[in-house]
């Protein structure tokens, strides 16, 4: 198992400029996104007044305090400020913890009515992640070695399970394509009341009219999730990254349903980024001349 | 008192262990979600029928004309779009479908949820929208009219039983 933890982790291995930079905008990314959804979330709290179905901690205390009045903005702004100042190091180690925990109080002030949605899930498991990392590790090569380590692992186990509760919910049958008729058949429904119009792309009219085309379209998203775990392992990851963004395309295109944030996350953490930035510090004369090169071509 | 790790490698492994007992206990125990920590369980049921909602705009139509169970493409009236009035599709269709008891207070904060200042000088009918598998080589969606929102009051549909509204 160390052996396992050693090749995700890499402590052993110098960290190049590179990588630094890499680090920084994905943190910079994870900042954004953060406080991008905790504002989302709290403006549409305002119009809340009721509890459906209570999720996380609304499950011990009456989260009915954040209805009715400013409390969900004044939260998001909270985290907003908290988040900004951390990317700087300007807060205590334990301030991504307390962010994580102010963000889990606005998902179930904001997720209360039924849905259970996991559109911020990468987010927030990345953010869990960096306030670990800040926690626990003095120096700033070995927070950053672990914090990448653990969000490589978080989200590979992310697609994993989901891939195994799909044998276990309903089993190897899973990928019965008439399963993805019927969810077709739900999420057409949602867009009809959502948009008050509804039609087939060319991708939906293959599956509705052939089962084979429809099951294995439902094969290939199954067998991408069991993937997952090559995520922990760097050889494989930009190609389980380019499948899974495929896949999430896909699932956009057959149910309409957007994976907006993961598919970003998946950009900035699957594919070997710091080579590039490397290539361009070493580089850095080469690189101007043929990006100016470029330039008077398009201008 | 346990020796702190020394090795940055040994103190994650026991960080990493340490955290999926967390997320084990709290998701084993919460129904496999607690916020952020989940098992993924979307769409791991396969093949059951499943329950959405819609709404369309029946100003001008006679109760006659409302309250009859149809398919989606035969109801009255104008969609009321959910993204055209600010709302959430996703909220809307769970609070329909998952609300077991609709007494007042639901029904307010359905009413809410739309945006009562959407409500005025119109009626919205409320759908409860059920599809399933059929023949096992087609799906059926029907459409179940169950509240009517008027700008002054709400109606249940005289045509359903008192079981439809209070389930507990």
């Amino acid at each position: 198992m160390e052996r396992f933890f050693a090749s995700l982790f890499k402590f052993d291995r110098d960290e190049t400029t590179g990588e630094m930079i890499h680090f920084k905008l994905f943190e910079l990314y994870m900042v954004y996104h953060i406080i991008w959804t905790v504002w989302y979330w709290g403006m549409y709290t305002l119009r809340i007044s009721d509890v459906v179905l209570p999720l996380g901690i609304a499950q011990y205390i009456d989260i009915t305090f954040m209805y009715g009045n400013s409390l969900p903005l004044v939260n998001a702004a909270l985290i907003s400020v908290l988040v900004f100042l951390t990317w700087f190091r300007l807060t205590p180690a334990w301030t991504y913890m307390l962010v994580l925990v102010l963000m889990h109080i606005q998902y179930v002030a904001r997720y209360s009515l039924g849905e259970i949605s996991h559109g911020a899930h990468m987010t927030a498991m990345t953010l869990f992640c960096f306030a670990l990392g800040l926690l626990f590790f003095r120096s700033s090569k070995e927070s950053r070695r672990f914090i990448m380590g653990a969000v490589f692992f978080f989200v590979g186990l992310s697609y994993v399970s989901a891939g195994v509760s799909k044998l276990i919910g309903t089993g190897p049958f899973w990928i019965d394509g008439r399963h993805l008729w019927l969810w077709m058949g739900e999420k057409g429904i949602d867009i009809l009341s959502r948009e008050g119009a509804f039609g087939n792309n060319w991708l939906q009219e293959l599956a509705w009219t052939s089962r084979g085309m429809a099951t294995l379209i439902l094969l290939s998203g199954l067998l991408i999730e069991l993937g997952g775990f090559l995520f922990w392992f760097e050889r494989f990851r930009p190609h389980i990254a380019t499948l899974t963004i495929g896949m999430h395309l896909g699932i956009m295109a057959t149910m309409n349903i957007r994976f907006d944030a993961s598919i970003a996350q998946l950009i900035v953490i699957g594919y070997p980024w710091a080579l590039l930035f490397n290539y361009m510090l070493i580089n850095r004369e080469a690189v101007r001349t043929k990006t100016e090169h470029l330039l008077q071509k398009v201008i | 008192m346990e020796e702190t790790p020394k090795t940055p490698l040994k103190r994650s492994v026991r960080i990493m262990l340490a955290s999926l007992l967390v997320y084990g206990i709290l998701v084993a125990t919460h129904l496999g979600e607690f916020w952020p920590f989940s098992i993924f369980p979307m769409f791991s049921q396969a093949g059951n029928p499943w329950t959405r909602a819609m709404a369309m705009d029946v100003t001008g139509y006679t109760n006659d004309d409302v309250w009859t169970i149809t398919i989606v493409d035969d109801l009255p009236g104008e969609h009321f779009s959910m993204r055209a009035h600010n709302v959430d599709q996703i909220d809307y269709a769970n609070f329909v479908s998952k609300t077991r008891n609709w007494n007042p207070v639901r029904v307010q904060a359905l009413r809410n949820m739309l945006g009562e200042h959407h409500l005025e000088n119109r009626r919205v009918m409320i759908y409860k929208v059920r599809g399933e598998l059929v023949n096992n080589d087609s799906v059926a969606v029907q459409a179940t009219p169950m509240l009517l929102l008027a700008p002054d009051t709400s109606y249940f549909n005289p045509n359903l039983p008192h079981s439809f509204y209070f389930r507990d």
